[in-house]
């Protein structure tokens, strides 16, 4: 409905409408949008105060297990401290690879995590010990060759953590007695030394290796902060992490993706190099379409409906509470009387109050319908009410079909 | 601000450019870039909205169901060309159903300096005053890649009046009258009614109008001739109150009383009679006093215009006496209101003696033609109970209206596509009896 003609001439507007001098815009001034952004504002700055003011609060960081610089119960910065009151130098290091420095220890927890690359330059670097804990086939195949874990031997794979007695040569677990092994299990081949024997296999294995030797530990339990007190855990801990002036703490990077098994090659590594920008640039262009299909032209105009109630709402409902109540009676009454009056008029019978009498009435009706017993008229018109829902459907037939056969004898 | 779909789409081609030479951040960088500086150069030409000088003309009232033409003249004081698109935006039952999308929008290009017209053509769907809401205009810039957007408010208000759609039945019952008035051939001999003159007798005419005492003082036999009374007073009440809220079919029983109320208006005028209006529920919601015959029909559609269904109760007793004050001498008095028993006899009957004393009382009352489906239900319980239910209410209706028949009332209960012809033929057999 667009139409485009030159405008009326002006002396048709009616006075005291809007003429071209008057302003009719709505668009905010300066001042009016600050006035309506104000409480937005101060709603604002109170959300970042808080923001701030909960981040400070809650500064403290969350470790993972077995990490040196953890106080948690499940840290172990504990061992640290106890080893550096030694006079062990400890090193916290995040690069595997990194050269042996002179005689040291190096603790890897998560052996796993590495790249086959990055196993093979620690094996490359010849740390003087070197402490796996947990480690899977692709560590153990690098770092300590002849040891292999418990579930290839056909044994079980893991075993609770709780206190052993080492049952073995080790000076180190002899020295600490009785301490809180479990965890993977694993076989000591033909040159390594298993302690803490569960079945046939050990949560701890040393094996030599060039000129020092690897430690495997199926679990790291006894390192924690909240179990180094308890059994002999401090002195296996002490004696296998502090056989050396310097001890490297490897800290994985659990974000790097797991090494083993073939990369899974998704959608978006089938196409070429240079589309992904492409694709980058379709996303702009999406956003761009969303700002398009978001203006609206102008606000949702709202309407004042009108109250909608039929008029036959009332009858409806008393009809449901007629049923509900098994009413046949009150039904077949208003029937009966509708009826009644409807063959009154037909038969020429007078109504007295809006109802005929009924002596009159079936008079009349067995002068129509001779043929038709005057007891089953009464009874039909004015007998007792029907008992069930059956018998008032049935009335309601009779009804009908006495009507017609009236009008039409 | 507001951006098109052509930028989407260069954004979208820019892909093209990107994956094919310069796949970086830099080749996204410079497609981005050039997009959005020519948004930026869309904004700055884009004519402005803000002094954009608006103003409104056309229709002000319209018949329900007819079409009104609201003209919106666009000036456009700037240098720069105008390209608008314009959204007059009013209330979703301003327009016709299912157009209120396309129909409020409109594309008006201006020239700088100019004044262009945009046409708004209204079909309301509901009675009462439909007013405009603002004007949104987007200035597209020279691109057409984004626009500027902004609000006017220019205020309009168009009337939409009730549809009087029973005026079909008008001509047919100003042949009844004009038989009446002895305008036709037919002469008509009512008692009560006012004298008009002598004629001779001739075969045919009912012996008891001869003026034997006039035939004595000419050599003919001479017999009286009758007209229906004139300049009667006659006052159309309506209740607004809530049992004209309820939904007869698709409308309230208020807008086929107010039918009702119009064709009886248009016939009385042109009988000669005067009429006036009252609307009343708690409280006069309007009232026509003393229009002249020409102004009449549309004073009461004006007024009408803006009636509305209360849903509270009627003050019977107020209504009578504001009734009683409109009506100083004997009036017929036509009270369009509902038959249910309750509100009638503890509200109206009562009170109908101060009425049926000095004035003769119609009441007219809206039926629901669902009420005679619901009694013809048969086959199962559900419907039985209905048609017992819908029997029951028709017999109330008909008691409460015995009663007020009794009171000297006449009853009229009619559904809704009738009620307005029957209240017309009740209004000529009044006339014809000399009942006014």
């Amino acid at each position: 409905m667009t139409g485009t003609a030159p405008a009326p001439p002006a002396a048709e507007r009616a006075p005291g409408r809007p003429t071209d001098a008057t302003p009719t815009s709505l668009a905010p001034t300066g001042r009016g949008l600050a006035r309506r952004a104000r409480w937005y504002l101060v709603f604002l700055a109170v959300l970042l105060v808080a923001a701030v003011g909960i981040a400070v609060l809650n500064r403290g960081h969350r470790y993972p297990p077995i990490d040196p610089r953890s106080y948690d119960s499940d840290g172990a910065h504990a061992v640290v401290a106890l080893l550096e009151h030694q006079g062990v130098k400890v090193e916290l290091g995040t690069d595997p690879a990194a050269a042996a420095n002179g005689a040291d220890t190096l603790v890897l927890p998560e052996p796993d995590l590495l790249s086959p690359a990055q196993l093979r330059a620690v094996a490359a670097a010849r740390h003087q010990r070197l402490v796996l804990i947990a480690p899977g086939p692709a560590a153990l195949g690098v770092l300590a060759p002849g040891i292999r874990a418990a579930d290839e031997a056909g044994d079980a794979p893991f075993a609770p953590v709780r206190g052993t007695q080492p049952g073995c040569s080790l000076p180190e677990a002899l020295r600490a007695g009785s301490a809180s092994t479990g965890g993977m299990l694993y076989t000591s081949g033909s040159r390594g030394d298993g302690c803490y024997q569960r079945g046939h296999a050990y949560p701890l294995v040393r094996t030599p290796s060039g000129g020092g030797d690897v430690i495997v530990l199926g679990s790291g339990r006894f390192l924690r902060n909240d179990e180094l007190a308890g059994d002999g855990n401090a002195s296996l801990a002490l004696g296998l992490l502090g056989s050396q002036p310097r001890l490297t703490w490897h800290l994985p990077d659990y974000t790097a993706p797991v090494a083993e098994g073939t990369p899974h090659k998704s959608f978006g590594d089938y196409i070429p190099k240079g589309w992904h920008w492409a694709l980058y640039q379709l996303a702009v262009a999406a956003v761009l379409a969303a700002l398009w299909r978001a203006r609206r032209l102008g606000p949702v105009v709202s309407e004042n409906l009108p109250v909608v109630v039929r008029a036959a709402e009332t009858t409806e409902g008393r009809a449901r509470l007629y049923r509900r109540a098994k009413a046949h009676g009150r039904a077949a009454e208003a029937l009966r009387r509708a009826a009644a009056h409807r063959l009154a008029p037909a038969l020429g019978v007078p109504l007295q109050a809006g109802a005929p009498e009924p002596e009159a009435l079936c008079a009349a009706v067995a002068g129509r319908l001779p043929e038709r017993p005057a007891a089953d008229v009464r009874a039909l018109l004015y007998g007792p009410p029907p008992t069930d829902d059956a018998a008032l459907l049935r009335l309601a037939d009779d009804l009908d079909a006495l009507e017609r056969q009236v009008r039409n004898p | 601000m507001a951006l098109t779909g052509r930028t989407a789409l260069i954004a979208a081609l820019g892909a093209l450019f990107v994956g094919l030479l310069l796949p970086s951040w830099v080749g996204i960088g410079a497609v981005t870039g050039a997009v959005l500086l020519a948004v930026l150069a869309d904004l700055v030409l884009a004519a402005p909205v803000r002094s954009l000088r608006i103003v409104r003309g056309g229709a002000t009232t319209v018949r329900l169901g007819d079409t009104a033409s609201v003209e919106l003249t666009v000036t456009n004081p700037s240098g720069r060309p105008l390209r608008a698109l314009i959204r007059d935006a009013w209330a979703p039952s301003a327009w016709r159903p299912g157009t209120a999308e396309t129909a409020s929008r409109h594309t008006l290009a201006v020239p700088g300096g100019e004044r262009r017209l945009a046409v708004s053509v209204l079909a309301p769907s509901r009675r009462g005053d439909h007013h405009a809401h603002r004007v949104t205009v987007r200035s597209l810039g020279p691109l057409g890649l984004a626009g500027r957007q902004g609000s006017h408010h220019v205020p309009w208000t168009v009337r939409a009046l009730p549809p009087f759609h029973s005026r079909k039945h008008l001509p047919s019952r100003l042949a009844r009258l004009r038989e009446l008035d002895g305008r036709t051939s037919v002469l008509t001999r009512g008692q009560g009614t006012e004298f008009d003159s002598l004629r001779e007798y001739l075969p045919g005419d009912d012996v008891r109008s001869i003026d034997w005492r006039a035939s004595a003082r000419r050599h003919t036999v001479a017999v009286r001739t009758w007209r229906p009374e004139r300049d009667r007073h006659i006052l159309v009440v309506l209740d607004t109150g809530r049992t004209s809220a309820g939904r007869v079919g698709d409308a309230p029983r208020l807008d086929a009383a107010l039918d009702a109320a119009l064709l009886l208006t248009a016939l009385a005028t042109r009988a000669g009679d005067r009429v006036d209006l009252l609307a009343h529920d708690a409280r006069k919601r309007a009232a026509v006093i003393g229009s002249s015959p020409s102004e009449i029909l549309p004073a009461f559609t004006n007024a009408m215009a803006l009636l509305e269904p209360a849903l509270h109760e009627t003050d019977m007793r107020s209504l009578v006496s504001t009734a009683l004050r409109m009506a100083p001498h004997r009036s017929l008095i036509v009270l369009l209101t509902g038959l249910d028993a309750a509100p009638v006899e503890d509200g109206l009957r009562p009170l109908l003696p101060l009425l049926t004393k000095r004035h003769e009382v119609v009441l007219a009352s809206v039926a629901d033609p669902h009420l005679d489906v619901l009694a013809a239900g048969r086959g199962t319980v559900e419907a039985v109970y209905g048609a017992a239910a819908a029997e029951r209410t028709r017999a109330d209706r008909r008691h409460t209206a015995d009663r007020l028949t009794r009171h000297g009332v006449t009853v009229l209960d009619a559904p809704p596509a009738q009620i307005a012809p029957a209240l017309a033929d009740t209004y000529l057999a009044l006339k014809a009896a000399g009942r006014l």
